[in-house]
């Protein structure tokens, strides 16, 4: 594309947050269908639910953007929404709860998710409700999950929501819930309340590096995401890497009939051609290592050599992949690989299309000598966005797919069993707006 | 500069195989480097739009001018097939009687060097530059030449070192990696637009890091209307006298502001609590910095141009600039990826690469010459106690490529 000229979803949102702001859009959020059109606030009401607050934490990454503003487009942004109440469920060493509060008088901190919903006022008193249940001290169980309470957080929101007879939109930072079961019925209890539910990871909104979008319509022949990190934490980020260019192949998102887990040295297996693995898939996963900015050397004193398959086997001490089958035949492959990278990319084989398309899903401001994690910065922004016009910007079915894939690769790896089929999954169809929605301008 | 023999245009002498002949000649080789993550590229390879490249050329010859104890230049000849030459000259000739290659790289960064009265470290790239074309002068012969950075820290010699690459017609490409790295957003001034003002902030000391800022700018600045014109007056400020500046209108606080919303590494209560800051408002910003620096640029078109300099409160280079027509400032970081793949100078490297396969720089050396000027013009306006000093020798015109260069594919 033309680097000098600005990109066309530039303009949908101002659109639509001006419109807002002037009055002249009614009510679009079917959870306050019911309310008067002159009882929508020109500036959403927010309670943000965290559970914890210090620096770095996802909470102050994503709430302080929404109370201090953020770089964004060439300015300096101020959301417009109003953080009003606060839950914290750890007040770790470092906490930043009573700064905020300082700062920020319309803030109120709540003892209970009900009260910070409701304020005082015994019926839901907010426009809208942020959930971060990421980072704090909680259980890790035999199968290395992390027992973050999303599901708890929501379904308190939820029990608000169902003795007031009132909702609101309701974001979800991360995967949905450690447990598959929960994060269906997460989904389930917001269709059921029908309120406009968002969710998942920044990843598929950050910058990419080379700008880069799954073509309209474009058939995919495979796809593969490499990344870092832990089970039940970074592979939902690989996850989401992923699923955000496949759900856009031809036909849209059919769901996914099973999931396939394959830890240690059988990683290598399938990307060497002369031991059963896929060439194709090996080119693929090599466009990924050359998009990564944060690729280990495998010559010392070298600062950045490629790695052959024997020097990576070297490097991955606890080499990891899951597979994912979707119904329409599309195999899409997440490889985990600590020690060989520390980024996000993504390679894909279209049809029609001898090239492979690669780029990296910038994680800008986690780097040394960095200090914002600006990848925060288009979330922010597109839960901003849910909550001025009462539409969630892209669907929560992705999220809810990617969790199912963590949840499932967890049981696989856990029960040392490499396939399992996922009906419950395979019903999961969904498609996404046609405009790109990473940030880009 | 001596001219002995009449030289025809470049012929270079590349074996059957096609592949070209490279000699590195570098002030320092050891890890981390200039001379190692860009002499690597050619040996190791970089990756290139999604793809690990490595360019059919071969390192034959290096001349290092300083060994340090951590020195990789002789574990790399023996690694690699190659010999560490004790002068430029025998490099160049790999140790026979005429010209032996086809390229040579000059890294003249890193290292142990003195520094002038003004600040600037004395890195002997003109005197290397010189060496190379005391050799194709007397063999008759001149190759693609590449320096890195800024070609002096004396634009007399900045323009002796042109004015021999003219002479002799050999390609000669030189400068910073920011002008090719990966931007955020991936855009660029549009061509022939009309340049109101530009702001460009960055950080480091000088003169490696200023320059690397104004080159940036510039990269940007050249593809306005009417082409580059040159440099009539330039006026550096430091310390109080910057925020003075701003307070009098002569940098703008609306492009500081658009630059600064483009950085991923705001200092100060961000460092302290995480929090992201609008400092383009307020005190705070000056209560922050750390010796401020103000570098003023005024075109030979009118066009007004300023780096801030600004250590303690970012730590990245952003560029805002206010285009005719358009209701808001364009903005961009230069993208700078971390150690040790240094990602930026890969596409740089293989800039470099295709003028040694192919003959032809892909962007005028004129830009890193008028930087150089400018540079140094600076500070000697800063030696002068911030007087605006009139550059009459800086009205270097050239035209920018119409495509855009940098790094977005």
């Amino acid at each position: 594309m033309d680097p000098t000229e600005p990109p066309p979803h530039e303009f949908t949102r101002r659109a639509a947050i001006g419109a807002m702001a002037a009055g002249a859009v009614a009510a679009t959020s079917r959870g306050r269908a019911e309310e008067p059109a002159a009882a929508i606030k020109a500036r959403p009401r927010i309670a943000a639910i965290a559970t914890c607050y210090y620096k770095t934490s996802h909470g102050q990454g994503i709430i302080d953007r929404f109370m201090d503003g953020y770089g964004w487009k060439g300015g300096h942004h101020r959301p417009a929404l109003d953080v009003v109440s606060l839950y914290v469920d750890q007040r770790p060493k470092g906490d930043l709860t009573d700064e905020r509060l300082a700062r920020h008088p319309n803030l109120r901190l709540y003892p209970t998710i009900a009260e910070a919903l409701t304020r005082g006022t015994g019926t839901l008193d907010v426009d809208g409700v942020a959930i971060i249940g990421e980072h704090g001290d909680y259980l890790r169980d035999d199968r290395g999950r992390t027992h973050y309470p999303r599901y708890e957080f929501f379904k308190q929101v939820v029990d608000v929501f169902r003795k007031t007879g009132k909702t609101a939109p309701v974001f979800n930072d991360k995967h949905l819930s450690w447990s598959w079961d929960w994060c269906k019925e997460m989904v389930a209890d917001a269709r059921e309340l029908n309120f406009p539910f968002l969710a998942g990871s920044s990843l598929p909104l950050t910058w990419r590096i080379p700008e880069y979008e799954t073509p309209p319509d474009a058939g995919i022949e495979e796809a593969v995401c490499v990344g870092y990190g832990g089970v039940d934490s970074y592979d939902f980020h690989g996850l989401e890497s992923l699923q955000c260019f496949v759900e856009r192949r031809r036909g849209g998102e059919t769901g996914v009939k099973a999931v396939e887990a394959i830890r240690g040295e059988d990683v290598w297996k399938t990307l060497d051609p002369a031991a059963g693995g896929s060439a194709r898939t090996k080119a693929l996963f090599d466009s990924c290592l050359c998009r990564s900015f944060r690729l280990t050397s495998p010559r010392e004193g070298y600062g950045n050599a490629f790695p052959t398959l024997a020097d990576a086997a070297k490097l991955v001490a606890d080499p990891y992949l899951y597979r994912i089958h979707y119904n329409d035949g599309l195999v899409g492959s997440l490889y985990m690989m600590n020690g060989l990278v520390a980024d996000f990319t993504v390679a894909l084989k279209l049809e029609g299309d001898p090239a492979i398309r690669s780029t990296q899903l910038y994680l800008c401001g986690i780097s040394p000598n960095q200090t914002l994690p600006n990848f925060f910065s288009p979330l922010a922004n597109h839960i901003e966005s849910m909550f001025v016009t009462g539409v969630a910007p892209y669907p929560v079915e992705r999220t809810l797919l990617t969790s199912g894939v963590v949840c499932k690769a967890v049981d696989l790896m856990a029960e040392k069993r490499r396939m399992v089929e996922t009906p419950d999954m395979a019903t999961i169809a969904y498609k996404v707006a046609g405009e790109s929605q990473y940030m880009r301008s | 500069m001596r001219s002995r023999k009449p030289i025809d245009a470049p012929q270079p002498e590349a074996p059957a195989t096609g592949r070209k002949r490279l000699a590195i000649v570098t002030t320092i080789w050891k890890y981390l480097s200039h001379a190692q993550h860009m002499g690597d590229r050619f040996l190791v390879g970089y990756p290139i739009e999604g793809a690990w490249r490595k360019p059919p050329i071969d390192v034959v010859s290096l001349y290092v001018d300083q060994k340090p104890a951590d020195d990789q230049s002789a574990e790399r000849a023996a690694s690699f097939g190659f010999k560490v030459y004790p002068t430029i000259a025998e490099a160049l000739r790999c140790g026979g009687d005429r010209l032996a290659v086809d390229a040579v790289l000059i890294i003249g960064e890193h290292g142990d060097y003195p520094r002038n009265e003004k600040g600037q470290v004395l890195y002997p790239r003109y005197e290397f530059f010189k060496q190379a074309v005391d050799v194709f002068e007397a063999d008759g012969r001149a190759v693609p030449v590449f320096n890195d950075k800024h070609l002096s820290y004396s634009f007399a010699k900045a323009k002796a070192m042109v004015d021999a690459s003219k002479r002799l017609n050999f390609p000669f490409l030189a400068g910073s990696s920011l002008p090719v790295t990966w931007r955020l957003p991936a855009v660029d001034l549009p061509y022939g637009a009309v340049v109101e003002d530009a702001l460009m902030v960055g950080v480091g000391g000088s003169d490696p890091m200023d320059y690397h800022a104004l080159e940036a700018m510039q990269s940007v600045l050249e593809r306005r209307r009417g082409g580059e014109t040159g440099v009539r007056r330039v006026r550096m400020v430091t310390g109080d006298a910057v925020w003075k500046a701003g307070a009098e209108g002569r940098w703008s606080r609306e492009l500081l502001g658009a630059a600064l919303s483009r950085t991923d590494s705001l200092q100060g209560l961000s460092v302290q609590d995480g929090r992201p800051q609008a400092l383009a408002e307020g005190d705070e910003i000056a209560r922050i910095a750390q010796d401020p620096a103000a570098y003023m640029i005024e075109y030979n078109d009118g066009t007004h141009a300023t780096l801030l300099m600004l250590n303690g409160v970012l730590a990245d280079y952003n560029l805002a600039v206010r285009v005719q027509g358009r209701p808001d400032p364009l903005s961009m970081q230069f993208l700078l990826p971390p150690t040790p793949n240094v990602a930026y100078s890969a596409p740089f490297m293989n800039y470099v690469a295709r003028m040694f396969e192919t003959g032809r720089a892909a962007y005028p050396v004129e830009r890193t010459m008028l930087v150089c000027g400018m540079l140094e013009s600076c500070l000697d306006s800063r030696m002068a106690g911030g007087k605006p000093l009139d550059t009459p020798f800086l009205a270097v015109r050239y035209e920018s490529p119409r495509e855009s260069l940098f790094a977005r594919t």
